[in-house]
């Protein structure tokens, strides 16, 4: 049975992000095959091409860690520490395998613990070059090649190029929906929060793409009925960082009374505001957009100009753009405790937003909702600081 | 008990507390401190340098190129174990670099920013103080985003020095992928890598690498190698003639000096030295009770001296897996024939790193890092493990309460007896002891010796209780 949206888009999303994985649960029921997987660098194509429903592990805020200490040590980023102990813990018992792509220390050296741990008839890592060079490219070519034969081998069917294409199409309608939807963050007040925005990014993220797409399609519908908000104008902020997969941080800040318009992040624009190319041969579009455009700190992106200037424009112009046409009045840079990728960049993206003359907050936290209360009177400090 | 006759030319290491260190790792301290210095020198007489991290696979080509390596990571464990780190450490923070991240990456950030807003190295900096570069060579590999992201915010206070990012992958290991079968792509990308870097490096430098003096400089380094591993199979001897307190020293060459006759030289005097304390039973200490590997973990470079408690206890470490990825011969790599030297040095790169691939996939459970500890455990005559958990690096430090937990499941060799009742007597094997410590690299803030001692103490309690219990 498809995604049911008649009771509204909203209170669907609403459902599966409550009950993270109760839809890929079903599936499992009806005969489908799970695969799960971790970080935005994992080909979700290739997974859907093989005939499995890619299914994204997120942790939980709310969850103290506890099963997964005793076999990962806490050094490692919370968020990855609280995935793990929802997998020990028997949240997503319905997977089959396990994707983890070559993502940062933290994922990768996380690979053989959670890939024993749980005892999956499958698991598989794909390493990513750290640079985007045409020979990195040919290289992250023939890994995806290997990682196209070894799941077609546990499919039990090989990959088809049709079948990719047709995967690759059926993603790219997902991101320019997603597209679609932060739309209407660009009225101010915008027509839809923040926090709607990611609990329906969250829900996608667990449901097979074409479902996402027609629970992408009735938020849409649904938001587009919406009559203008009140006009009370509020702080514009845009959040970037590493990957939020809970709606608390961003609730809070729209609880202090701001409205989060736009993101640099993961699940956010990261992974939806750019295309996978159609058109050439499927491998070479699908390695073009993981190692070169889907912009994560873990790869390393060559000087394209001159100046340290112009690095942190080929770096960060993003952010950039998104500040300019979401009119954004603030950004709340947002990092977990142990991200290395993104820790050092972290006085440069200071560096580059304040070019912008646009105030900028840099938080550390640690995937608990026990910090929520000490976040709440520094963004509340902020956000008067822009209010004045 | 007769006490040991230790011979002149290898006399007992007095100062510092070390007691029976090698006389080899004596020489260590200087060796650093002269390449320091003469990097700081390199840097006023305007030659080429490059700041470099170790295992990375391009040592030889900047020897082959006289290119001055300024090897970051060590400048931090040498300010970290000169008790002087803390100062940089918190000059990077005042920065926006959380203190959560590796802390030699944030020691060597925290001592270029001060470098550059001065003009001229901070005050009293250890050693002299670390060059200024000409380029800075990153590597991501699989494992380190530090060294894949350092010198890339290192950039910030020097925006003049280029970065040339070799990633130096290699495959990881896949129960449903045969190595052999992938390999080769691997093989080919890393030698377009090399190629890569020297063109980068010949533009820089203005000058022309000479390919014959690259293949003898490899020649070099593999013969240097050799000679490494001959020391780490001396060491198997009972009692053991060096233990890991030394290796974490006697690693310097291996590390910071490959392709040089100076290496070459250190490590036959090293293995010369061995060989005579094995002939002559000369071991670490008088009478070894236990024989410990250190299975994981760079040490706590401030707190080198927890390897002496250990030896008060009878505890000693015949071996170590930390700086060990790299010290396999040459000949037992199997090497595709070529003429191409960076051909040569990928192949090398990617067979020693999988070195225990092949020897993991024969029993079930293992990987690689657990079958290299199962196979130290078995030739070296373990009786237990040790881990640090350094809190500032997962590049290295975690993973390794998994490795221990899989060797626990899949490799009990202690046979213990157990007296039931009516007198019968029942063999059991039991699992391997292990110990974690926790502590930092460099940030002594993090370190208490009260606390590791007292783990230790537990420890050895355990050792103990186990030895009582066996045959």
């Amino acid at each position: 049975m498809p995604v049911d949206v008649s009771g509204g888009g909203l209170a669907t999303a609403d459902k599966y992000y409550q009950d993270y994985g109760s839809r890929a649960r079903e599936l499992k029921k009806q005969g489908q095959r799970i695969m799960g997987y971790l970080c935005a660098l994992t080909p979700v194509e290739i997974i859907a091409a093989a005939g499995f429903v890619p299914f994204r592990i997120k942790g939980d805020v709310n969850e103290p860690i506890t099963k997964a200490d005793t076999e990962m040590e806490t050094i490692v980023c919370p968020l990855v520490r609280s995935c793990f102990d929802m997998l020990l813990k028997g949240k997503y018992e319905f997977l089959d395998g396990i994707v983890i792509p070559h993502a940062c220390d933290s994922i990768t050296r996380s690979y053989s613990t959670i890939s024993y741990s749980l005892g999956l008839s499958y698991s598989h890592f794909i390493n990513i070059p750290h640079t985007t060079k045409d020979i990195s490219k040919e290289f992250f070519k023939a890994e995806l090649d290997t990682f196209r034969k070894s799941l077609g081998r546990f499919a039990g069917k090989e990959i088809s190029d049709e079948s990719l294409v047709q995967a690759i199409q059926l993603h790219n309608e997902n991101k320019a929906k997603v597209r679609e939807l932060y739309q209407f963050r660009k009225s101010d007040p915008p027509l839809t929060s923040g926090t709607e925005v990611t609990k329906v990014l969250v829900a996608a993220m667990g449901l097979p793409v074409g479902e996402a797409n027609e629970l992408l399609d009735g938020v849409i519908d649904e938001i587009k009925k919406r009559a203008g908000p009140p006009a009370k104008k509020s702080p514009r902020i845009m959040v970037v960082g590493a990957e939020v997969d809970d709606i608390a941080f961003i609730k809070l800040i729209e609880d202090s009374g701001a409205s989060v318009v736009v993101d640099s992040m993961c699940v956010g624009t990261r992974d939806y505001f750019f295309d996978v190319d159609i058109g050439q041969h499927p491998v070479d579009s699908i390695a073009d957009y993981y190692l070169r455009k889907l912009n994560c700190p873990r790869t390393y992106r060559e000087w394209t100009g001159e100046t340290y200037e112009e690095d942190l424009e080929a770096r960060f112009g993003d952010i950039g753009g998104f500040i300019k046409e979401f009119k954004v009045d603030g950004v709340i840079l947002y990092l977990l405790k142990y991200c290395d990728p993104f820790g050092f960049e972290v006085p440069a993206r200071i560096k580059y937003i304040q070019s912008l003359d646009i105030p900028v907050l840099y938080i550390e936290d640690e995937y608990s909702m026990s910090t929520i209360a000490r976040l709440r009177t520094r963004i509340q400090a902020f956000l008067e600081v822009l209010t004045r | 008990m007769q006490e040991q006759k230790w011979p002149e030319k290898y006399p007992i290491e007095g100062k510092r507390g070390r007691k029976y260190g090698t006389v080899a790792a004596m020489k260590i301290g200087p060796m650093v401190k002269a390449a320091i210095g003469s990097s700081v020198e390199a840097q006023q007489e305007g030659k080429d340098i490059a700041y470099a991290f170790i295992e990375c696979n391009y040592d030889e080509i900047l020897r082959a190129m006289d290119i001055v390596p300024v090897w970051t990571e060590n400048y931090a464990g040498i300010c970290g174990a000169k008790r002087d780190a803390q100062r940089f450490l918190e000059r990077a923070e005042s920065l926006n670099f959380s203190r959560s991240l590796c802390t030699y990456a944030l020691c060597g950030l925290g001592f270029d920013e001060w470098r550059e807003e001065l003009g001229e190295m901070p005050p009293d900096a250890p050693w002299g103080g670390q060059a200024r570069p000409k380029v800075m060579l990153s590597s991501g590999q699989i494992l380190c985003d530090p060294r894949n992201k350092w010198y890339q915010a290192a950039q910030q206070f020097q925006p003049d020095v280029p970065i040339y990012n070799l990633t130096g992958l290699y495959p990881i290991y896949e129960y449903d992928v045969d190595l052999h079968e992938v390999e080769g792509y691997y093989a080919k990308y890393m030698t377009e890598d090399l190629r890569d870097l020297v063109k980068f490096l010949e533009e820089h430098f203005h000058k022309k690498i000479d390919w014959d003096r690259l293949w003898e400089t490899l020649k070099l380094a593999d013969d240097t190698t050799d000679l490494h591993v001959e020391c780490r199979e001396l060491r198997k001897t009972l009692p053991t003639p060096m233990d890991t307190g030394d290796a974490m020293n006697c690693m310097v060459p291996q590390a910071f000096m490959m392709g040089t006759q100076e290496a070459y030289n250190f490590y036959r005097d090293l293995r010369d030295e061995l060989k005579y304390k094995v002939e002559h039973k000369l071991g670490v200490i008088e009478n070894e009770k236990y024989r410990l590997v250190w299975a994981g973990g760079l040490p706590s470079w401030f707190a080198l001296t927890d390897f002496n408690y250990f030896w008060s206890k009878g505890a000693v470490f015949p071996v170590e897996s930390t700086y060990n990825e790299q010290v396999y011969p040459v000949r037992e790599l199997d090497l595709p024939k070529t003429d191409d030297p960076l051909e040569y040095m990928a192949w090398r790169w990617i067979r020693r790193w999988t070195y225990w691939y092949d020897k993991a996939k024969k029993r079930p459970g293992s990987e690689p890092d657990v079958e290299r500890t199962i196979n130290y455990i078995q030739q070296y005559n373990i009786d237990g493990i040790v881990v640090h958990e350094a809190f500032s690096c997962r590049s290295w430090h975690v993973g390794l309460i998994w490795l221990l937990n899989q060797i626990a499941k899949i490799y009990k060799h202690i046979p213990v007896l157990i007296l039931g009742k009516g007198k019968t007597k029942e063999e059991l094997y039991r699992k391997v002891p292990s110990l974690i410590l926790e502590s930092d690299i460099i940030d002594i803030s993090s370190y208490s010796e009260a606390d590791t001692r007292a783990r230790i103490d537990a420890f050895i309690d355990t050792l103990e209780a186990v030895k009582s219990r066996g045959k």
